[in-house]
């Protein structure tokens, strides 16, 4: 059961892969909501689609390796180039001729590149705990090698290609519980464990292996040539990626920063509330 | 910090004991959201107060032996009797005329007392959690008498007066507040409770049960066939606490209107309450016609 069924739904394809979208209300501006890592299909928006839906034509689509996206084989397949060339196709397949965009963790380096390549497709970004190679990762992430045999499996040390291919849904329990730090989270939490169990641990390593890959042009180049507003939203608790990463982003795109006292990685699904509030007014100033 | 403070709030006062208050909103309609077993003050209704009084006149108040109420000593002073004339206390006090009372578990005992006693001030009455004494304790509750010494301390074995006052209290509150509230994601509202109830002392609580267990169930059910106003009941099918069953004899008794929340546990108002808030205001709003 869902608080709001789409209205449309399809499939974009490109290069044999087939993205599944889903297109919710009506409005003359268009909210296309970025996936995010392949760990979580296009639900983890499940809070803010029937609230922005009721003012705005919004679209989601399952990331590749999730939902009810393909998931192909090899990590070239999952690269940021990809994903971002991805969101470009389903605003084709939707008839989007522009979007504001919004994207959490990965999904805000996705749109981050979005914004500037196609300057004309985009009106305005929003980045909830963008996932941006500005600043350090946390230091508790950057002990464990992700593709070499380790003797530790506590903490960070389960994020780890051959740690998954023997004990993945530990590594699921452990990774939901990172992304969900605040107190009273235990239903974000069984949401995100039953959504990162529908994934086989051998695409996700693939996906991570493919974000590994980067990009041709540094990072912080891609930030400047975004013209369009951005609203950067972290967490300052986040313990997946740096409340630093958040700050960074705002000051290499000159766009605005909300830090969320005591939030945690997954804002949308844990505060809705602020997070569509937070939404809703920046698509009303850049849409006008 | 809390959604919506009081306009006004002050003491109402009877044999020495003074009942703290608080009104909230503006309206013709008066709604009263009763005190219920005092091991939680009025902040139970926190989900309740914030909504209903953008609607309505809505009033609170602390029963005696919690929160901002005072908490006398003596067993006597917690029957039924003194908890219903505390309510005619608060609405002289703050001037209702009538109001539409909502009781929560114990207190739809002293809402329907009031209902059937002092029909003039009550224009309806709504029972939420219905208190078990109405109709009979699920089947688990009734194992173990609250007064023996008993030789375990392993569920319902910590609901006795030895075991809460010889320093086993904070385990019961903690094994109680998760009886009142079994449905799935609910830390926040068992953490409310344990704060509630760790904010009363062991000796006020057994004070208090002391008193609720002379209540006399013949009498409470002579009472539901006097009340004339209109009645609704709202249980949850899977109240562990308070069975089922007794809502529906509730409103069988009383030919109200009842509701069961499927999968619903005790604490209803906290873990349920945009269905509660709007049955209330649904149904103020029909009585208030």
């Amino acid at each position: 059961m869902r608080a709001r069924e789409p209205d449309a739904d399809g499939y974009a394809e490109r290069d044999g892969v087939k993205l599944y979208w889903e297109q919710f209300g009506d409005g003359s501006t268009t909210i296309a909501m970025l996936p995010t890592w392949s760990f979580i299909p296009s639900r983890y928006w499940k809070c803010q689609v029937p609230y922005l839906a009721r003012r705005h034509r919004v679209v989601t689509f399952d990331g590749r390796g999730s939902g009810s996206s393909s998931r192909p084989a090899g990590w070239a397949s999952y690269t940021d180039a990809e994903f971002a060339h991805d969101a470009l196709d389903v605003l084709d397949a939707t008839n989007t001729d522009r979007a504001v965009l919004a994207g959490m963790s990965c999904g805000a380096r996705w749109g981050i590149q979005l914004a500037a390549e196609h300057p004309d497709r985009v009106l305005g970004l929003v980045a909830l705990g963008p996932a941006v190679p500005l600043a350090c990762m946390l230091p508790e992430r950057r002990k464990y090698a992700f593709d070499a045999p380790l003797d530790a499996t506590e903490g960070w040390a389960k994020y780890n290609a051959l740690y998954w291919n023997r004990a993945y849904p530990d590594f699921v329990d452990f990774f939901a519980a990172r992304m969900v730090t605040e107190p009273h989270s235990t239903k974000q939490i069984d949401d995100i464990v039953g959504w990162g169990l529908e994934i086989d641990p051998v695409t996700l390593v693939d996906t991570d292996r493919g974000e590994a890959c980067g990009t041709r042009e540094p990072f912080r180049e891609t930030c400047e040539r975004v013209r369009c507003p951005v609203l950067v939203i972290h967490g300052d608790e986040d313990a997946v990626r740096s409340h630093e990463q958040g700050i960074a982003l705002a000051e290499a795109t000159g766009g605005e920063f909300v830090t969320i006292a005591g939030g945690g990685h997954t804002l949308p699904l844990r505060h809705p509330v602020v997070v569509n509030h937070l939404i809703a007014r920046f698509v009303d100033r850049v849409a006008r | 910090l809390r959604a919506r403070e009081p306009d006004t709030e002050g003491y109402a006062e009877r044999d020495g004991v003074k009942l703290h208050w608080e009104l909230f909103g503006a309206g013709d309609t008066t709604v009263v959201l009763l005190p219920t077993w005092s091991i939680v003050p009025s902040r139970v209704w926190k989900a309740q107060v914030p909504y209903l009084a953008r609607h309505f006149r809505v009033v609170t108040f602390d029963g005696r032996g919690c929160g901002g109420s005072d908490r006398p000593e003596a067993t006597a002073a917690y029957s039924d009797a003194q908890y219903t004339a505390d309510i005619v206390a608060v609405l002289d006090a703050t001037e209702t005329a009538d109001a539409v009372l909502v009781g929560f578990s114990r207190g739809t005992v002293w809402g329907v007392k009031t209902a059937a006693e002092s029909p003039e001030r009550v224009r309806g009455l709504i029972c939420i959690g219905a208190n078990a004494v109405l109709a009979g304790k699920q089947p688990h509750r009734v194992e173990y008498a609250f007064d023996d010494r008993l030789d375990g301390t392993s569920g319902w074995q910590k609901y006795n007066r030895h075991y809460w006052l010889e320093g086993g209290y904070n385990d019961f509150v903690g094994f109680f507040a998760r009886q009142v509230c079994t449905e799935s994601h609910s830390t926040k509202q068992i953490d409310d409770f344990v704060d509630w109830g760790l904010d009363v002392e062991p000796a006020t609580l057994v004070a208090t049960n002391g008193g609720a267990a002379a209540a006399d169930p013949e009498h409470l059910r002579d009472l539901l066939v006097r009340i004339r106003a209109p009645v609704l009941v709202v249980h949850g099918d899977e109240d562990a606490i308070s069975p089922g069953s007794t809502g529906a004899a509730l409103a069988a008794a009383t030919g109200g209107e009842l509701v069961m929340i499927a999968g619903g546990g005790h604490l209803l108002p906290t873990r349920h309450p945009v269905v509660v808030n709007h049955l209330i205001k649904h149904f103020v709003d029909r009585v208030a016609q």
